[in-house]
């Protein structure tokens, strides 16, 4: 679906809410907003106004569903985003406060959650408009240390007392990148692309160097401004909880210094100044960045492309979706197995 | 006019005639992302005849490479029969055949024997690669 809400959608949507809801009446949804950027689940912003208790109420929303044909396939759980939200609801890291998840389709055609709206803004750093926010941000400094601050607020929120370890505990050892590999490998075969010997090299080649893991936790797995909404020059929300898993913090600071996040601007995530986000967040957390360990990380990325590509444009080949922006991504996968034959050094 | 030539008119109508015609945003999108796969199959088509020979000359040259370094010391079977699966097939299914055993039998290779190994198959496949972006890029 595209473009405005139906009105059938709508007053869907108003009958599921005024059943939760049972104590107000005269639901409406104001401000409809489709958000149009993403591969990934259709996410609808709105208002909801009612009566309760002889008083007008307001509160905004966020309603997400999941069309079964994402670029994720099977790695995409709004089930599981809900139940992270949950878990994080009451921790100290900022997150959209999580209300009702249905699996079941008869509601609104898909399974989806609704969650709250979270005050801020999320400009793409890919845009022209988007690199002169961060830009002007950067200069301001604030943004930039609320940054790295709300990674460290991830890294070392403990996992175990918010209930995270439904999403799987890796054993100790380098048992963490091994997972990461075998997912991705599972998406790449998914795609029904044909044998690619660069990415049988790169796949080799981590599985042969995976590094073992000190310490766990959680990590967000996509780390970066776009992903992250931005209030009154702080962080207000973290976003798009689709690749989290148990692991090596290392994992989300490769991703952060990773040149893949930054255009035309040698700040990360075009945001913040490499040296601060080495000191600040070395001290905010007690952990060194291992550069080696990152560099492996950053091959392992390359990997975790080419799968989204491969998976993108397999969808498209199969007839599972119609939006020529997935068979474009048919392109996309040599230039990022260019990417990994450079990491590996050739 | 040639297929190319034919794909390459089309993509430009659609991104400078049709595309900016279309009101909502995502119909717009669409025909713009139509264009650019139409000028990428294109460019795939003009460049594949040289493309083509080109990575035939890579893989030939690979493979006499490869029979050469291995006469020279026996290797561990499994690279033999790879080496000789991609002497018959010469394809990529093949090379990566190849590129799995040099890694499963690395152990038994010495790390100079490994490194050179895997070092000249490298060297086709970046050449591969460097074909394949001028497409896709």
């Amino acid at each position: 679906m595209t473009g405005p809400m139906s009105r059938k959608l709508e007053a869907r949507i108003v009958d599921y809410i005024a059943r939760r809801l049972p104590d107000g009446r005269d639901f409406q949804l104001q401000d409809v907003q489709r958000i149009a950027v993403g591969w990934s689940h259709e996410t609808w912003l709105f208002d909801l106004v009612w009566q309760e208790g002889g008083m007008a109420r307001r509160r905004g929303l966020c309603l997400r569903r999941d069309p079964g044909n994402t670029l994720l396939r099977h790695l995409s759980s709004l089930e599981q985003q809900f139940r992270v939200l949950q878990c994080l609801a009451d921790t100290a890291l900022p997150t959209p406060r999580p209300y009702w998840f249905e699996h079941d389709p008869a509601i609104l055609d898909m399974p989806f959650l609704v969650m709250e709206k979270v005050p801020g803004v999320c400009p793409s750093p890919w845009g022209r408009e988007g690199r002169a926010f961060y830009q002007a941000a950067a200069g301001r400094g604030a943004l930039p240390a609320s940054f790295t601050a709300t990674l460290a607020s991830l890294h070392t929120l403990d996992w175990r007392v918010a209930g995270l370890d439904f999403l799987g505990v890796p054993a100790p050892g380098t048992d963490f990148a091994r997972r990461e590999i075998a997912k991705w490998r599972a998406l790449i075969d998914l795609s029904g692309h044909p044998p690619e010997p660069i990415l049988t090299d790169l796949i080799s080649w981590l599985e042969a160097n995976a590094p073992p893991v000190e310490r766990l936790t959680l990590v967000h797995g996509a780390y970066r401004t776009g992903n992250l909404l931005i209030h009154d020059d702080r962080i207000s929300a973290v976003l798009d909880w689709e690749l989290q898993v148990l692991g090596d913090p290392m994992y989300d600071v490769a991703y952060v210094l990773s040149d893949l996040n930054r255009e035309g601007t040698p700040l990360l995530s075009n945001l913040v100044d490499r040296d601060d986000f080495y000191r600040d967040y070395e001290a905010a957390t007690g952990f060194t960045i291992d550069d080696a360990v990152c560099r492996y990380y950053n091959a392992l990325y390359a990997m975790r492309s080419v799968a989204f590509w491969m998976s993108a444009s397999g969808l498209y080949a199969a007839g599972q979706s119609d939006d020529i922006r997935l068979a474009r991504t048919a392109w996309s996968v040599p230039v990022v197995l260019e990417r990994a034959a450079r990491e590996l050094g050739y | 006019m040639s297929p190319d030539q034919l794909l390459e008119r089309i993509a430009a109508t659609l991104r400078r005639d049709i595309g900016p015609a279309i009101g909502d945003e995502y119909p717009r999108t669409q025909a713009f992302m139509a264009a650019v796969v139409l000028q990428k199959l294109g460019r795939g088509l003009a460049c594949a005849p040289a493309h083509r020979a080109a990575a035939a000359a890579d893989m030939d040259a690979l493979v006499v490479d490869l029979e050469a370094a291995l006469a020279a010391a026996p290797p561990p079977p499994a690279i033999a029969t790879a080496v000789a699966g991609l002497g018959r097939s010469r394809d990529a299914v093949a090379l990566c055949a190849l590129i799995e055993a040099l890694y499963a039998n690395r152990e038994a290779l010495d790390p100079a024997r490994f490194d050179a190994l895997l070092s000249r198959v490298r060297r086709t496949l970046r050449a591969d690669i460097d074909r394949r972006v001028e497409v896709a890029a």
